[in-house]
């Protein structure tokens, strides 16, 4: 009778086994944050009107990269879905972790991402950009924009700056004034990704850019270089002590706290500074896509965007769940849940521009579509942990800003082995 | 092996129970062994074999045998000889004061701990706490606009000053923040330590007419000389993987001051996708941490 009942279990065991594997569950890596928050709620929303379970795993922002990459250097299928930020795309690419959607679109019966989505947020999401295939689809919206205390830099002189020479102009009288309690600007000078972070716009504002439109050279130690350095280190000293460790939320603080004048941040910022509860400035924060240096300004593009595992079990479902979450409808919903869109008809929802949290829209598309992506190669982790180095230690001043470019021109060169 | 009456029943049973019987001892040992050798021995094989290959992060690229390669890029990288130097620097400094406040606050309330019972408690406080706890904590203390410490030096009318962001203090912070942790544990080995002093040769000493400074340089010191080895070997070891408070307060910032091995090598396994090297770094940290330990303990005589 014992051994009736165990035969039983194990072959009811077995079926359940079998058809848990065949059910088509989605498992999504996402960020921490509203992006992560924003993907979550809109796979449990498909999960209650398919009928069927996704999973979403949460880890922060590094982690994200670091359980990407080894579940694609392992194989292991752990994850169908990876929400990646964009300067992860040519590594996660490149080195075969990413699934190739061309035939997936084919099967769909279209040939792409339609046409309503901005052209710089599909550029991205093609490796190599914007002429590749398509190994992922834009979700997320970001990319920095510039914030100031409009009536402070009126104060100042500056009615609306429209190049970084107006910032700093601002920026110095107000941080004289201020008598160590007030800032004219503050960034991000924490080593690394944010240093590099709040760097590139400026550096690409005086026309340098760290490699040639070939790929075939460094080109960081230049004169544009020089002059981007130049006003990076003006900007450095009207900034508050302490900048050197700043990262995004430390500059988000100060701007709410209404400490600092002005900042490059993300829009997912406009949030904090319109919310009474996080802001003294609800109201008074003004935004405008990036000052001009000597050529126009140029904001980095941040977009989160989702791509399938190479090594999922599940990719045809992953595939149909990207494609309805980056519908129209879906992406209207996703910025209503706090994240910027990347579709023209959901930045020009009237529905949605009415509306005060979302005054920044016109500002935020304008500088996604004038935004440059970072420098696209495989060891960019590499090639930004090199070039945040220098650039700590010329804001830190251990060395002066000619040192700090042409010892990153050195790094970069070795990293990539160009010349 | 006495053979009793059951044993000898079982013999009399099939061959499995005769082998069974033969093999209990190996039989009960294989678990305990198995689980070191999966939780131990395999991780540490395979740390050799990765530490001797450059590994792609393409899982369709074969992993390349590089021999002693990634050692010899140990000397050439200049990463690593900064974090190597700035591991040095904080293992000296902040185990040395730890150890010098431990000892000196076990040896000032030695006497009046037992009235005061409650201090000790108070004093495990910050050891107890996780350490990503302690560097949110001391994150929030150093922030240079709206910390508590900076806010103090402004009421005092002294400049403020940017903790973790300067090059010259954030090293310093750091340290500061360590030795706020884990002086409570030297300090509790020290206790535990006097308290097992024999009284005689104190008693002697007194008559003798010995100074109270006499006393502790040839008899308390001596005596607790096994205690203060193990403290300081424990306490070398756990500096040396430091990594919590560095991720936290500066990672590894600014200009590269106070970036540690574990920080580095941390970064180069999965930042830089570079696990080979990586291993051959970890490798190097376990060789420095072994040698370390045996000269310690040879030098203490604790080997015997």
């Amino acid at each position: 009778m014992v051994r009736k009942f165990c035969l039983a279990l194990a072959v009811a065991a077995s079926a359940l086994a079998i058809s848990a594997s065949a059910w088509a569950d989605i498992t999504i890596l996402v960020p921490s944050g509203s992006e992560g928050d924003g993907l979550r709620a809109a796979a449990a929303d498909y999960a209650k009107m398919k009928n069927t379970k996704v999973e979403t795993v949460q880890a922060p922002y590094a982690n994200v990269f670091e359980q990407g990459a080894n579940a694609g250097a392992t194989k292991s299928g752990v994850f169908d879905i990876v929400l990646m930020d964009d300067p992860w795309i040519p590594f996660f690419a490149e080195n075969g972790h990413l699934e190739d959607l061309t035939s997936y679109f084919k099967g769909a019966g279209v040939e792409g991402p339609d046409s309503d989505f901005l052209s710089k947020s599909l550029a991205i999401c093609r490796n190599p950009y914007n002429s590749g295939p398509y190994v992922c689809l834009p979700y997320v919206g970001n990319a920095q924009m510039f914030f100031y205390d409009a009536a402070k830099f009126k104060e100042a002189g500056v009615e609306a700056p429209k190049t970084w020479d107006d910032v700093l102009k601002a920026a110095k009288a107000l941080t004289e004034q201020g008598g160590g309690r007030y800032f004219g600007y503050v960034f991000r000078g924490g080593q690394g990704n944010p240093v590099v972070a709040d760097f590139m716009p400026i550096f690409w504002s005086y026309g340098a850019d760290m490699f040639n439109a070939e790929r075939t050279k460094v080109t960081i130690d230049t004169p544009e270089g020089a002059a981007a350095t130049k006003m990076f280190m003006a900007l450095r000293d009207v900034s508050p002590k302490g900048v050197e460790s700043y990262n995004a939320n430390e500059v988000g603080t100060a701007m709410a706290a209404g400490t600092a004048a002005s900042s490059i941040n993300w829009p997912n910022y406009v949030a904090t500074f319109e919310d009474p509860s996080q802001s003294k400035m609800v109201g008074k924060i003004s935004f405008s896509p990036i000052p001009a240096g000597t050529k126009p300004g140029s904001s980095e593009i941040g977009h989160w965007t989702m791509g399938i595992m190479a090594a999922s079990k599940n990719k045809q479902e992953a595939f149909d769940f990207m494609m309805w979450a980056t519908t129209a409808e879906q992406i209207k919903i996703s910025a209503e849940r706090g994240n910027p869109p990347v579709r023209t008809s959901v930045f020009t929802d009237p529905e949605l521009t009415k509306q005060e949290q979302f005054r920044h829209y016109p500002v935020l598309m304008e500088a996604i579509q004038a935004s440059t992506p970072r420098p696209r190669h495989p060891k960019w982790p590499e090639i930004e942990n090199a070039f945040g180095i220098e650039l700590s230690k010329a804001v830190a001043g251990t060395i002066t800003p000619e040192e700090a470019l042409k010892n990153s021109q050195a790094a970069v060169e070795q990293i990539t082995g160009l010349k | 092996m006495l053979q009793t009456g059951k044993s000898a029943s079982v013999r009399r049973g099939g061959p499995l129970e005769q082998w069974t019987e033969r093999h209990l001892r190996y039989l009960m040992l294989a678990p305990t062994v198995l689980i070191l050798l999966a939780l131990t021995i395999f991780p540490s094989v395979y740390m050799f074999y990765a530490a001797v290959h450059r590994i792609s992060p393409n899982p369709d690229l074969p992993w390349e045998f590089v021999g002693a390669g990634n050692f010899a890029r140990l000397i050439s990288d200049p990463q690593f000889h900064v974090a190597l130097r700035n591991t040095v620097v904080f293992t000296i400094v902040a185990v040395t004061l730890e150890f010098l406040l431990g000892l000196g606050l076990a040896l000032l309330l030695d006497r009046f701990i037992r009235r005061l019972s409650f201090l000790k408690t108070v004093l495990m406080i910050p050891m107890m706490l996780p350490p990503i706890a302690v560097a949110i904590t001391w994150k929030l203390i150093y922030e240079p606009q709206f910390g508590v410490l900076n806010e103090i030096m402004f009421l005092l009318g002294l400049p403020v000053q940017a903790w973790a962001g300067d090059v010259n203090l954030a090293m310093f912070s750091i340290i500061v923040a360590d030795v706020w942790q884990w002086t409570p544990f030297i300090f509790l080995l020290m206790l535990a330590g006097l308290a097992s002093l024999p009284v005689e040769p104190y008693e002697a000493a007194a008559l003798d007419g010995a100074s109270s400074w006499r006393q502790f340089w040839d008899l308390t010191l001596p005596f607790l000389k096994p205690v203060i080895a193990i403290a300081l070997l424990l306490r070398v070891m756990d500096a040396l993987r430091l990594f919590d408070l560095v991720f936290i307060l500066t990672g590894g910032g600014p200009a590269d001051r106070t970036k540690v091995l574990s920080l580095y090598i941390y970064q180069v396994a999965y930042r830089f996708a570079d696990p080979g090297y990586a291993a051959a770094m970890s490798l190097f940290v376990l060789f420095v941490t072994i040698v370390l330990s045996t000269w310690f303990m040879k030098r203490m005589r604790l080997a015997e």
